[in-house]
């Protein structure tokens, strides 16, 4: 296998198709009445939401615009109701500050200054919002992780990766940039920079180190079984990247799997019960 | 021939895919088994790489020989010392076909491989997904007298030791990757081997947590009446040494003619039963 951007091509009529019918039939078949999703006015969020909405029918898709006061943005509120007009889709806006202060007043260690300690208790109350919808409504979650940032580990364990189901978590980032082309959303949100929104100015490429572009090559290799030099050598990167981002992969694996357990007993949760996801 | 060889079972935990650090401290045990005037070092199942690999193993997996097997094989040499130990084989024509190898050098180097012929896929094990089986025992005629080598599972499955023990081996070693939950199993089934082949058995488990999966260790070099020569502790790196007496054997073998009595005639109708089972 070449890696070469051209290797990143789908066909989207057909990655659309199953991505729409797959969120239609889940739904169907727990018998929920729609679904509900975290709208940042991102990529990703809006590429969910798109598909849902497309699947469902709008009036089936919630949007929760879930803002706070330190990573406000009135370019991605724009774009969230940019899609949610595009797509019919209801929406409800909660500023979470207040429920941030709380915590933050509340908890004796709360320490401002460390910020991914910080960001992750965004990460979470948002879940916290998300999840009470679903539950209060009988709506299913939907996921907006892709699979950039799933391999990588770059997402908050229990905070934005929590979900009933992820549409997109089989896509690199570049692919979903592709796919929100083709489902016709604007090019400022197909462009923009990805950020997870936990801190003020906070940028995905910045802190992973690495374009998007370049990530999703070697990411590729990886999923092709590819050695780091081979990698490495094809798309003419430094071998420490290539070491750097598979380290990263293999070492966040404890974020994408139920809790560890030590098995004890005949057949164990997370190791060895293999059962099909089944409704009632 | 010699009449007995002194045995180490070295029962380490390993770093999971750190070749370069396993065989750091399999050089340390070595040299440790050397003071201790071993003849015979074994390691556990995988003991180059771990255990819990999954996707991880066509990352590691190599030849043998290969690279690793010429490095543990110089180490032999140094101490003058036969080693036995476990690795992902990678097959020679093939990039991605591997087997669950144990591989055999000694001070003159490289003495040979066996391949598990029983893979484990079921509870917590997926060896199938990854491994080709073996087809052939492994035993071996050396200066140690002739030497059986099986893998963990194939313990559950009589056949293979006592066809190691019919073309040769008065020393079956299982080397093995056990959890916590078979232990009972090895305790009675490491016994049941030896005593119905008459044969000492040199069991070697994994020790240490990988993935949630916590092996137990207890390796044991087990006499040819069940008996127990030595064992290593529970639970934690260990480092047991024990005399196999080939003496030892005839006056069990006469005791107990298990070799005497077999009945090969009952061979065929096993093979017709099990394929229409």
């Amino acid at each position: 296998m070449r890696l070469e951007p051209a290797v990143l091509d789908l066909d989207w009529n057909e990655v659309e198709r199953r991505a729409r019918l797959f969120i239609k039939k889940y739904v169907e078949q727990t018998s929920s009445s729609g679904v509900v999703l975290g709208l940042s006015g991102g990529v990703d969020s809006s590429t969910s939401a798109a598909l849902a909405a497309l699947a469902l029918g709008g009036d089936k898709v919630t949007g929760l615009l879930l803002p706070e006061r330190e990573t406000y943005s009135n370019i991605d509120v724009q774009h969230a109701k940019h899609i949610s007009e595009r797509f019919q889709i209801r929406t409800e806006t909660i500023d979470i500050t207040s429920a941030l202060d709380a915590f933050y007043r509340s908890t004796p260690s709360f320490d401002g200054r460390d910020k991914v300690t910080k960001g992750n208790i965004k990460a979470r109350m948002r879940m916290i919002y998300v999840y009470y919808y679903a539950n209060k409504y009988g709506l299913l979650v939907c996921g907006n992780s892709d699979k950039s940032e799933t391999m990588m580990g770059y997402f908050t364990k229990w905070g934005d990766v929590s979900a009933d189901f992820a549409p997109l978590m089989d896509l690199y980032k570049t692919q979903v940039r592709k796919l929100a082309r083709h489902l016709g959303l604007p090019e400022q949100i197909v462009k923009k920079p990805s950020s997870p929104g936990l801190w003020p100015g906070q940028s995905a490429e910045q802190e992973l180190g690495v374009d998007y572009e370049t990530l999703d090559l070697i990411l590729c290799g990886l999923e092709h079984f590819m050695d780091s030099e081979e990698i490495a050598s094809q798309i003419q990167a430094d071998i420490e990247l290539v070491q750097r981002v598979m380290f990263r992969w293999l070492t966040s694996e404890h974020k994408r799997r139920m809790p560890l357990t030590t098995k004890i007993q005949y057949r164990t949760p997370g190791m060895d019960f293999r059962l099909a996801r089944v409704t009632a | 021939m010699k009449e007995s060889v002194r045995i180490a079972l070295a029962q380490i935990s390993c770093n999971l895919g750190a070749k370069k650090q396993n065989m750091e401290k399999m050089a340390e045990y070595v040299w440790r088994a050397r003071d201790q005037g071993a003849e015979l070092i074994i390691f556990p199942e995988l003991s180059l790489t771990g255990y819990t690999l999954r996707d991880r193993v066509y990352s590691v997996a190599e030849t043998v020989p290969g690279n690793s097997t010429k490095i543990v094989a110089r180490l032999a040499k140094e101490a003058e010392l036969y080693v036995i130990f476990g690795m992902p084989e990678l097959a020679e024509r093939t990039q991605a076909t591997i087997y669950n190898t144990a591989v055999f050098v000694g001070p003159s180097g490289y003495i040979g491989k066996y391949r598990k012929l029983y893979l484990p896929t079921h509870s917590v094990f997926e060896e199938k997904r990854y491994f080709r089986p073996g087809y052939h025992t492994g035993v071996f005629d050396t200066e140690l007298g002739g030497i059986g080598l099986t893998i963990c599972y194939d313990i559950f499955f009589p056949e293979v030791t006592r066809l190691s023990r019919i073309q040769g081996a008065q020393l079956i070693v299982c080397i093995s990757a056990s959890p916590t939950t078979r232990r009972a199993y090895f305790e009675t089934l490491t016994m049941a081997r030896s005593i119905e082949n008459a044969a000492f058995l040199a069991y070697v488990n994994l020790v240490g947590i990988e993935d949630g999966l916590q092996f137990w260790g207890g390796s044991r070099l087990v006499g040819p009446s069940g008996e127990l020569v030595t064992v290593a502790a529970c639970d934690k790196e260990d480092l047991a040494v024990g005399e196999a007496n080939y003496v030892d054997i005839k006056p069990i073998e006469t005791f107990i003619p298990t070799l005497k009595d077999l009945r090969p005639d009952l061979f065929g109708k096993l093979k017709e039963a099990a394929e229409e089972l």
